[in-house]
């Protein structure tokens, strides 16, 4: 499977690194509000993120796809078991390799969907207190791999070639911390995003 | 340190809870310290936290009745077991505290046979009681009954636990309805309720007969409705209670098995515009 995504990965940035010679292309920066769910009983505050992207149009409906995603710092709820107090914090950064599908109103608005694959790296920070003679401390460990990601959202241009964009974006991390704990697990990001295109 | 352990007539597995205080005050295991259950086929870890500071519960299967062993134990991995990240990669482990090693064993004594009352009781005075008679065990077990009450007047709910004790494993005793139900506009009651682990104790047993579907802070004390003024359904769990021993470590507490059985009562406060 990794080997299959990492061969998919290669080829995709191979055609967009020699999409680039073109001139049909678009970067957008975009700001995301972003929510992980680590599929347990976690209950992650909403987090902050920026990605940066470069499409290139094959047609003009078809456009690769490279990312770049960085997120702030996400916390998990304070907790309190039979241990202690503790509080969970993931980070993340990903690049995001794919295609982009577009469709092109007469108005100037347009929609499009994204879906390709990712390579990330996440760092899970913890943080415990057991009491005041048992202070605790803080304590990281980081993991990275592969996984996917989808997208969809629409684009409103404000000249022939400055859009902004409203966009959905899921992305799933798989099989996080897989082969050093017996605890793995994936990792979901949803986010919500805004953000400004130029196309040149 | 207090630990009790309760097998009742109608489930399988043994109510454990124990509690920790040091010079009477409550104090949290912490670090991967824990209490640990068990027999000679099954275990478990205390990792239910009660409403109060300091006190832990689980069930633990019964197979057949034999003692209990009951000790505090390190195990920082298994103590974290219910978080959702990998707790076997990232945790702090400060060690071994100064209670880990310390045990008790528990006994059971032998079950409880009600003779009456056979039926759910209707009540209609706090001023009522209940005769209340069983098989002597003649093994000079103590007796206890814990009350877990909730009354609604309409409006509202309160729910609470409350503990009488019972004078002698002789069959023979006389439950004054004062003892658990109480009136608040007469003041604070003066009701022996249920504290720490007891406290736990019960709450893990209704939640088993329930078969989870109770609240998690059922008996933790709601005083919305005047119980005097409302209809009140009463649970009784009368126990046979046997003590245990610690071991050497312990020079205070106590340690607690018992039997329990149930009988249900309803008190409804007399209106006078009835019929």
């Amino acid at each position: 499977m990794k080997t299959a995504m990492r061969t998919l990965i290669v080829a995709l940035l191979y055609l967009q690194t020699h999409a680039v010679l073109a001139d049909r292309m678009q970067l957008d920066i975009n700001y995301l509000l972003a929510r992980f769910d680590a599929g347990g009983n976690d209950e992650f505050s909403s987090n902050k993120a920026i990605a940066i992207r470069h499409n290139y149009f094959f047609r003009d409906w078809l456009a690769s796809d490279l990312s770049l995603l960085v997120t702030d710092k996400a916390y998990d709820d304070t907790r309190q078991d039979v241990v202690g107090y503790y509080r969970a914090a993931l980070q993340s950064q990903a690049i995001l390799f794919g295609m982009k599908l577009r469709h092109k109103a007469k108005s100037p608005y347009e929609a499009y969907g994204r879906l390709g694959l990712q390579y990330w790296r996440t760092e899970l920070e913890v943080e415990e207190y057991f009491n005041a003679s048992i202070p605790g401390g803080t304590v990281t460990a980081d993991d990275s791999g592969y996984g996917y990601y989808i997208g969809i959202g629409g684009a409103h241009y404000i000249t022939d070639s400055l859009t902004i964009q409203l966009e959905f974006l899921h992305m799933k991390q798989l099989d996080l911390f897989e082969g050093s704990s017996s605890q793995p697990f994936d990792l979901g990001i949803n986010a919500l995003s805004v953000g400004l295109g130029y196309r040149f | 340190m207090y630990a009790e352990a309760n097998l009742h007539d109608t489930v399988e597995d043994a109510q454990v809870a124990a509690a920790v205080f040091i010079d009477g005050e409550p104090v949290n295991l912490v670090g991967g310290d824990i209490f640990a259950a068990s027999t000679e086929t099954d275990s478990t870890l205390l990792l239910s936290r009660g409403y109060y500071d300091g006190t832990y519960s689980a069930s633990l299967p019964m197979t057949s009745l034999s003692d209990i062993f009951i000790q505090v134990i390190h195990e920082p991995i298994e103590a974290r077991e219910d978080r959702w990240y990998p707790v076997d990669l990232v945790n702090i482990d400060p060690g071994p505290g100064e209670l880990v090693g310390t045990s008790a064993t528990i006994s059971f004594p032998p079950e409880i046979i009600i003779t009456s009352p056979t039926e759910p009781v209707k009540l209609f005075s706090i001023n009522d009681t209940i005769e209340l008679t069983w098989v002597p065990a003649g093994m000079g077990d103590n007796m206890r009954a814990l009350a877990s009450v909730e009354c609604t007047d309409g409006l509202a709910v309160t729910r609470y636990g409350v503990s009488a004790d019972i004078n002698d494993d002789d069959g023979h005793e006389i439950l004054s309805l004062s003892n658990i139900i109480f009136d608040s506009r007469e003041g604070a009651p003066v009701l022996n309720f249920i504290s720490e682990a007891a406290l736990v104790l019960l709450q893990d047993l209704l939640n088993q007969l329930s078969a989870g579907n109770i609240d998690p802070d059922y008996v933790y004390r709601n005083t919305d409705a005047n119980p005097a003024e409302s209809t009140c359904d009463i649970r009784i769990f009368v126990q046979r209670l046997r003590e245990g021993i610690f071991d050497d470590a312990f020079d205070s507490g106590s340690v607690t098995g018992g039997r329990s059985t149930e009988i249900q009562a309803q008190y409804t406060a007399f209106n006078p515009l009835d019929n």
